[in-house]
């Protein structure tokens, strides 16, 4: 019994892998950048979205940038940033609480993501699930909130040693909660020390500079 | 050739499981409460603040995690029984699971409750996770859900199984309310359109505001709990 469940996720898994591959080579002939944004609930990933695009977009540096907006329920991220870009596509998961490569290459083929320079996925609000599922992204960015505490790092490890990126979000609540900086990025640099960390406030837009700067770059680097 | 549903195997056996779990719970006196929220909600401060104000009742804590225990550590500081569970991954915890977890925390505890071997309450602090806890009946006699203020008043919209599957709902962190657009009667609204009997909590366990309300609603449901 335990020996065919065991068999079944490695199936699975590996079914992911072969279609995030797919998803990786489409978008790279394309000259598409694909990032996919995860963190847990109200963490901030529609206001980080908001403030990237702000300074990357139409009314930035003028990349084409289409958002896939994955959630359990609702369209109101969908509609937070439906003028903001030039393509958003809203996905409902059906109950399901993670992306999977599957899912985001259908998702990726209802956009259609031909002409445009970036392509964000901003997955369902989790730190547990989407950390498991490879979609095919260039880049694999987490969010993690202020509010929520600098010990999750060693809570929730595979959300972390997975991503290249670890935005810290609501500095400027910094003073609210017990949140060590110093100590966030020392766990997370333990369990993945090529991360790249960047405090933000996607409320008053500290730090986003910086991040936009470097995920410019590497939209940059990819088209050659 | 056979196919099975799997997802429906599954899920029955999980309510079997809990039903079974659930009576058991009912014989010994001891209502089981699951505490369910996104990561970072503040459960463990609050089942701190709990267990601090509740000295005269026999509380124990299942703490669920995927890593890590610091959680578990947290609640043995302060004097109450305490064991770390780890999923080994999974984002939620099932019947199965928490019966099990039942099992180790009275065993690892008989020495703490001597004559009489029950606790009144137990509470399981599950998983970090607004979505896949809300799936599966744990078998617990009481579902809480915690929603924190910076977490924004619009999560019922997103994440409408949770709200509808808890009998309670604790808005916590209160007193962070200066520092973000939280409209609690927006909130409080969204989470009454999906489940009507929902009774809500706003607190701030840190400061203490608000708890008594919850904690005397914990006793009268295991008043209830224990003459039912």
């Amino acid at each position: 019994m335990d020996y065919r469940i065991i068999e079944t996720k490695e199936r699975v898994l590996a079914d992911n892998e072969r279609t995030a591959e797919k998803n990786l080579e489409n978008l790279k002939k394309a000259g598409v950048f694909f990032i996919n944004l995860m963190g847990s609930p109200g963490a901030g990933k529609t206001s980080t979205l908001l403030q990237l695009v702000k300074r990357l977009g139409k009314e930035g540096k003028g990349l084409r940038i289409g958002i896939i907006e994955a959630d359990v329920d609702s369209d109101v991220d969908a509609k937070t940033l439906s003028d903001k870009v030039d393509r958003v596509l809203q996905v409902h998961t059906g109950g399901l609480c993670h992306m999977d490569a599957d899912m985001t290459q259908r998702a990726l083929e209802a956009l259609d993501f031909t002409g445009l320079d970036l392509v964000v996925l901003e997955n369902i609000g989790n730190l547990v699930c989407p950390a498991e599922f490879e979609v095919g992204a260039d880049m694999r960015v987490m969010i993690l909130s202020v509010p929520e505490g600098d010990d999750k790092p060693l809570k929730y490890p595979l959300m972390f040693t997975i991503s290249d990126v670890m935005v810290v979000n609501k500095t400027d609540a910094m003073e609210v909660f017990d949140f060590d900086l110093g100590k966030a990025e020392e766990r997370v640099k333990k369990l993945n020390p090529e991360i790249k960390v960047f405090p933000v406030s996607a409320i008053n837009g500290d730090g986003f500079d910086e991040l936009s700067s470097f995920i410019e770059k590497a939209v940059k680097e990819k088209r050659g | 050739m056979r196919t099975i549903l799997l997802n429906a195997t599954v899920t029955s056996s999980n309510d079997r499981d809990a039903e079974k779990l659930r009576a058991r719970m009912k014989e010994k006196g001891t209502l089981l409460v699951n505490i369910m929220s996104s990561a970072g909600s503040g459960k463990t401060t609050l089942l701190s603040r709990t267990i601090e104000d509740m000295r005269d009742l026999k509380i124990a804590v299942l703490e669920a995690d995927i890593e890590s225990t610091v959680d578990a550590e947290k609640i043995e500081s302060l004097g109450a029984c305490a064991i770390q569970v780890h999923t080994g991954g999974m984002c939620h915890m099932d019947a199965g699971m928490t019966a099990k977890s039942v099992e180790a925390v009275e065993e690892a505890t008989e020495e703490a409750l001597k004559n009489n071997k029950n606790f009144d309450l137990m509470f399981l602090e599950n998983v970090g996770n607004l979505i896949c806890p809300a799936e599966y009946d744990t078998g617990a006699g009481l579902n809480v859900m915690i929603l924190s203020v910076p977490e924004g008043d619009d999560k019922p919209l997103k994440y409408p199984l949770m709200f509808k599957e808890s009998q309670a709902l604790v808005i916590s962190k209160m007193d962070t309310r200066g520092f973000f657009n939280f409209d609690l009667e927006k909130c409080m609204q969204r989470a009454r359109a999906l489940n009507p009997e929902i009774k809500i909590f706003p607190v701030s366990a840190k400061k203490g505001d608000g708890m008594k309300e919850f904690e005397d609603y914990l006793r009268e449901k295991l008043k209830s709990w224990k003459e039912g």
